[in-house]
């Protein structure tokens, strides 16, 4: 009686009290948790070339608190993962984390699914995101973490698309842990978007291949070369060099992460003149016709101080012989003409001095004084690219727009963001062009006669291409001293801009190299150093694109 | 006779008993072969692309521009 009693007793007890405890403990041995993590989306070019996509690898791990022998463990193991047993005997006792032992990451799903019979081992799945062209367009697509988060580039800027969202499955599991009913999902597992970029992989081919040659023969600091459509203004290729390889970035310089025709400003010099000179014609101030006198090479007045020329003097020029002689003087004179205010305004419609807004982090918006700042000195040195600090993006803006006639037009790289079943869900086009910076005949004028003269009979001769009449300007800008005032007499960044043909643009290519080595005796000039990269590439690239 | 049909009676009883049991835990069963054929789809198209990844390493420009260059320098 008294047993039947205590029985009784014990069996209200946890029936009653200790319901809520046992439940839950029932609860915790069946249920089992899957999180799901979604595949990170594509990059793509525009001719739909993978330059980055995920793809999941297998990761063999021991747990070393629940390995009672490592010796046998990884004897067992050794044949299996291919490794030697000793390496992994030191790996499962060397661990810092008594769970988790990484072996081997593979994707070898026998090796995985022989591996994980042997007590101790699991295998664990994750996404590796993979670059497969390596060092091009690194600069622009950037990369991501271990843990597929965007640090740098597209890869950052669309961090949020590319990511999807995450899931947890909770479902109820057998004695062996399988699955055999669902009991929740906590969240919509939804796979990242992919990004259609309009870089083509291989126009960037092209660039980088003939800027790097030349960046290596000039032992210079750095690079950029920017290939758009002035149309457009869609980017087909952007190189920045030193560039690296997104798959390996623990031994790069993080300072070559950045994509300097974004970040990296600069005085332009001598580049910006056809775009002082297109100013100077819409505002009537000049004409193509007139001439004006260049001091012989001297220029010397009150506010303004001593402007000096490159090499030797000029006398009377018309403005196309100003920009064929890259005559600074010349410039000065558009410059008191058109007045701080019309030069100012100018500058600002043409997007300096702002972000161009394209698609990737880090951009800079330059410097461009406010007008009430400026002084004698600025109205004459701004013309000919001093005293205002441009990126290799703004340069590039600026030219698509004098070569597509003179219509405002944005670069942008993204041309699409499409969803997991190729379905296009944004379309990325700039909006139409609205009105016209320039006058139509004033662009044309500009980049079919004047920096077609450039390249024909000017400084850019080495641009000249027998195919296509190219259009070009050269730029041979000093670098401001970091230390004191004025400029330095060994350091430049040698610029070309060019594009072709010059009756109806289809591409307009910027080249940029800073401090280009003097001493090696190759010239140092944006002529010298940038031309023939330029027209190597505008060569390539119309080829390539089969434009006649 | 009568031993007979007890005797298949019982079998019978048997059988239905056995047939419920599996039959109950035939949804779960079924459950668990569905996760066994997605996680061996999911595995497919996984080695499907790691296969496209490895295609495009190969066929894409910068590879080709490297391949190219590599055999002008042997020649």
């Amino acid at each position: 009686m008294v047993s039947f009693l205590a029985l009784g007793g014990r069996c209200f007890y946890l029936q009653f009290y200790r319901n809520q405890h046992y439940s839950e403990a029932c609860l915790a041995q069946r249920r089992s948790y899957r999180n799901l993590r979604p595949q990170r989306g594509v990059i793509l070019d525009c001719r739909g070339r993978v330059l980055a996509a995920s793809n999941k690898v297998q990761t063999i791990f021991a747990e070393p608190r629940a390995i009672q022998d490592p010796k046998e463990t990884s004897s067992d193991l050794a044949p299996i993962v291919d490794i030697g047993a000793h390496i992994i005997c030191q790996q499962i006792l060397e661990s810092r984390n008594p769970g988790f032992a990484r072996i081997k990451t593979t994707t070898d799903y026998n090796q995985c699914s022989a591996a994980t019979k042997i007590y101790g081992i699991g295998v664990q799945s994750d996404w590796q995101r993979h670059y497969p062209m390596g060092n091009l367009a690194a600069n622009v697509i950037g990369f991501t973490s271990l843990d597929n988060r965007g640090l740098e580039g597209i890869e950052l800027k669309y961090d949020k698309e590319l990511s999807g969202s995450a899931a947890r499955n909770i479902f109820f599991a057998d004695v062996y842990r399988r699955p055999i009913r669902a009991k929740q999902q906590e969240g919509i597992l939804t796979n990242g978007k992919g990004i259609i970029l309009t870089i083509d992989a291989t126009i960037q081919q092209f660039t980088r291949d003939e800027l790097i040659k030349q960046y290596e023969n000039y032992e210079a600091e750095s690079a950029v070369a920017i290939v758009a459509e002035p149309k457009t203004g869609a980017i087909l290729a952007m190189v920045s060099l030193p560039d690296f390889n997104p798959a390996d970035i623990r031994t790069t310089d993080p300072n070559n992460f950045r994509s300097r025709a974004i970040t990296d400003w600069y005085e332009p010099g001598s580049i910006l003149k056809p775009v002082t000179v297109a100013i100077a014609l819409e505002a009537g101030v000049v004409n193509k016709t007139e001439k004006i006198f260049c001091e012989n090479g001297n220029y010397r007045g009150e506010g303004f101080g001593r402007i000096g020329e490159y090499r030797r003097g000029f006398g009377n020029l018309t403005v196309r012989e100003i920009l064929i002689n890259s005559s600074n003087i010349g410039m000065a004179k558009i410059g008191q003409r058109l007045g701080k205010d019309r030069l100012h305004d100018g500058l600002k419609l043409f997007g300096f001095g702002r972000k161009t807004g394209i698609e990737l982090p880090g951009e800079v918006d330059g410097l461009l004084r406010p007008a009430n700042t400026w002084d004698g000195y600025s109205v004459t040195r701004i013309p000919f690219g001093q005293e205002i600090c441009v990126t290799s993006m703004q340069l590039i803006r600026a030219f698509c727009i004098l070569a597509n006639g003179g219509r405002l037009v944005r670069p942008f790289m993204v041309r699409a963001v499409v969803d997991n079943d190729g379905n296009i869900t944004e379309l990325k086009r700039p909006p139409p062009p609205v009105g016209y910076i320039i006058k139509p005949e004033v662009a044309k004028w500009v980049v079919g006669e004047a920096m077609a003269s450039v390249v024909n009979e000017g400084t850019g001769k080495r641009a000249k291409l027998d195919k296509w009449q190219v259009f070009g300007k050269t730029g041979t800008a000093n670098i401001a001293l970091s230390d004191s005032r004025g400029y330095s007499d060994r350091d430049y960044v040698a610029s070309f801009v060019a594009g072709a043909p010059a009756e109806d643009p289809a591409i307009v290519v910027l080249v940029s190299i800073r401090k280009p080595n003097r001493s090696l005796g190759k010239g140092y000039t944006g002529g010298a150093v940038s031309s023939p990269v330029a027209a190597k590439i505008i060569e390539r690239t119309l080829t390539y694109l089969g434009v006649e | 006779m009568s031993q007979f049909r007890f005797v298949f009676v019982v079998f019978c009883f048997t059988a239905v008993l056995i047939f419920a049991v599996n039959l109950r835990s035939a949804n779960d069963r079924i459950f668990y072969e569905r996760c066994a054929c997605n996680a061996d789809m999911s595995r497919l198209k996984q080695e499907l692309g790691t296969k496209q990844l490895l295609l495009e390493g190969l066929i894409n420009p910068a590879a080709i521009s490297q391949r190219v260059d590599k055999s002008n320098t042997d020649k």
